[in-house]
């Protein structure tokens, strides 16, 4: 489904990612664990060609994605939730939700497509009319994940989800994300919480300072060193 | 229905006898008496929900009795060609508002060189016309198009830039476009072009007065006539606009860039496209302008006006078209009413522009929220057209 093959990215001078690989199968939930400033959220926008790596490469089904515009490769099937979640403060649920349907606008699918974010996430029909900026942070969550949604994406990239949530909260998402993935999505999820990602997770990597320092099963990666002592104090 | 008629014709009514009266104080009257009768509306929550909803729920009988009265106004100022002057500036100033608004209000994109955007499309007729001999109408249509594709082809590498940059690249264009009518040759320099021809339709010079319903109207009522149609048109364009899917996608480049992008949006495109419908309108705007005073020169088109432009949008509120229509019909005839005020003009649309940002950022008529129903009519708009599923209104 997605293949990162040998990417090295870098900001200005500085080297980000260094020679990053990783592979996600069809149907899977593969995570990205790793401590603040690894570069996480820098191959996010890797993938999304929002950073251009400078080595390497990255497919999508088959097909090279890298030095495609960001527009064009979402709308081969990505579903974005980016970090910080970047709702559409001005606008309302329903346009930002309308929005991610962007890709398929003229279909008469959007209509239904909406009704069932709704039945997902209740809470939301509710405000369909509110202004996004004024909703709770857990609902714009909600929101966040119900845009990504909207464009029935393929692969859909989460870049901390669970952010500033309350535990329960947490929970609902992580069992959202389950549930999304048994529909056939697959899933790349960037989290802090490890125990918890790696109960989801089928399998995961492990990135510091920009290297993949750790890959395997969501087993193999609890038993860990590395992972046992930075994220499960274990 | 007719609660709706009765309160428009009141206004009107008011709003006449404020441009006519001829003593201060009549003046001061009318201004005070609007004044308290809107202050009234505001303050008690009844009356103004009682209006609020009248308007709502009769808005067709609404907007044809506000075109009713605008097509009445220059028999009422008849006597006055100046007034039927500058209500014609007010429409002009519409058309105007709707094209920066949907750069700035629309899709975020600043302009600061309105004045610019519209010299290119009064410069065109003039160049056209009188140096080249150009058909009145044809010099007129093809202005505006130059407005935009200058703009376009201008201002392509730098919309990938954000927010403030583009400001300032702005603000240069507007000055480098001053001096350069200045010091051309064949622009005519400080004196700019004379002579520009006036439109004809069905044989009727605009420049002659025209009879209607046994009435003598001051020939400026040919041009108030035109402007109230292009101004309808434009706001009618704008309205349409902002209900389909391109109203909303440009939306999202003003809220964020990188979740538009995430969506799928093309984001240079989409910039240009508000760019590039924003100058046609402004252009439009200018060559109307340049048809109607018959000459340009470089102080019509100085940064001052960028700014009037500016305020007439975020004084209205952004992203809103009745907004933009209500800042223009406000900011142009006042000054002009109150001439003591015609020197600070500048100053005064500077304070309102700060007054405003400060507590009421959202304008006097703030955007309202879109609505999206089942039966709604499915926005569209041109080319797009088949992609505006149930992006409609239906209020
Ligand atoms: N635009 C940029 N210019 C320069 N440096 C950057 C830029 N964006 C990120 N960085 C740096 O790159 C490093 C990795 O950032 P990144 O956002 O990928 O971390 P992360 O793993 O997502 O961290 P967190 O868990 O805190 O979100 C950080 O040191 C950050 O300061
Ligand atoms: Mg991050």
């Amino acid at each position: 489904m997605l293949e990162v093959r040998g990417v090295s990215t870098r900001y200005g001078q500085i080297s980000m990612l260094r020679n990053v690989s990783i592979t996600l199968g069809e149907g899977e939930i593969a995570c990205l664990l790793g401590p603040n400033g690894a570069g996480k959220t820098t191959l996010i926008r890797t993938i999304l060609g929002i950073v251009r790596p400078v080595t390497g490469s990255i497919l999508f089904r088959g097909e090279r994605i890298d030095g495609l515009t960001t527009d064009q490769i979402v709308k081969r099937g990505i579903g974005v939730v980016p970090e910080g979640r970047r709702i559409f403060p001005k606008m309302t649920a329903e346009e930002n939700l309308r929005m991610g349907a962007f890709a398929q606008w003229g279909t008469t699918e959007v209509a239904g497509r909406l009704e069932q974010i709704f039945d997902r996430f209740p809470r939301l029909r509710e405000r369909r009319r509110q202004i996004a900026a004024t909703m709770s942070g857990g609902e714009q969550a909600m929101l966040a994940i119900g845009r990504a949604l909207m464009g029935r994406p393929r692969l859909l990239l989460l870049d901390e989800p669970s952010l500033g949530l309350s535990p329960l909260l947490v929970e609902q998402i992580f069992e959202m994300i389950q549930a999304i993935n048994r529909q056939g999505t697959t899933v790349f999820l960037v989290e802090q919480n490890a125990r918890k990602t790696l109960a989801l997770a089928h399998h995961g990597y492990l990135l510091q300072k920009g290297e993949i320092v750790g890959a395997g099963t969501a087993a193999e990666l609890g038993e860990s060193d590395i992972v046992r002592h930075a994220y499960l104090r274990a | 229905m007719i609660g709706v008629w009765a309160v428009e014709l009141g206004l009107f009514v008011l709003v006449v006898a404020a441009l006519l009266a001829e003593r201060p104080i009549a003046v001061g009257l009318t201004v005070a008496a609007i004044g308290i009768l809107l202050l009234a509306a505001r303050t008690s929550p009844r009356l103004w929900g009682w209006v609020a909803t009248a308007f709502r729920t009769h808005r067709a009988a609404a907007l044809a009795g506000a075109a009713v009265l605008a097509l009445a106004l220059p028999f009422f100022l008849r006597a006055s060609p100046y007034w039927t002057f500058v209500a014609t500036m007010a429409l002009i100033y519409v058309t105007i508002g709707q094209g920066l608004n949907v750069q700035m209000g629309t899709a975020g994109v600043i302009n600061l060189a309105g004045a610019a955007f519209a010299g290119l499309g009064g410069y065109t007729v003039g160049l056209l016309t009188v140096r080249l001999g150009f058909a009145p109408w044809l010099a007129f249509a093809i202005g505006p198009l130059v407005a935009m594709v200058v703009g376009a082809l201008l201002f392509i590498p730098i919309l990938k830039v954000r927010g403030h940059y583009l400001a300032l690249v702005t603000i240069a264009f507007g000055f480098i476009f001053n001096i350069l009518m200045n010091n051309l040759e064949f622009t005519g320099g400080p004196q700019g072009i004379k002579n520009i021809p006036t439109l004809r339709l069905f044989g009727h010079a605009f420049t002659t007065a025209p009879t209607l319903f046994g009435v003598t109207l001051p020939s400026h009522a040919n041009f108030y006539y035109a402007a109230l149609a292009m101004a309808a048109l434009v706001t009618w364009l704008a309205w349409r606009l902002y209900n389909s899917w391109v109203g909303l996608t440009l939306n999202t480049l003003r809220d964020d860039e990188i979740a538009a992008k995430c969506s799928g949006v093309s984001v240079t495109r989409h910039k240009l496209l508000a760019f590039s419908i924003g100058n046609l309108f402004v252009g439009l705007a200018g060559a109307f302008y340049a048809v109607m005073v018959g000459f340009v020169s470089p102080p019509d088109f100085d940064f001052g006006y960028s700014l009037v432009m500016l305020s007439v949008v975020i004084l209205g509120g952004l992203d809103s078209i009745p907004g933009v229509v209500l800042g223009a019909c406000l900011l142009i005839p006042l000054p002009e009413r109150f001439r003591m005020l015609h020197e600070y003009r500048l100053l005064l649309y500077g304070a309102a522009i700060v007054l405003m940002l400060l507590f009421r950022p959202r304008g006097l008529w703030p955007a309202g929220v879109r609505r999206y129903g089942l039966g709604s009519p499915a926005g569209s708009f041109g080319a797009a057209g088949t992609r505006a599923e149930g992006v409609g209104v239906s209020r």
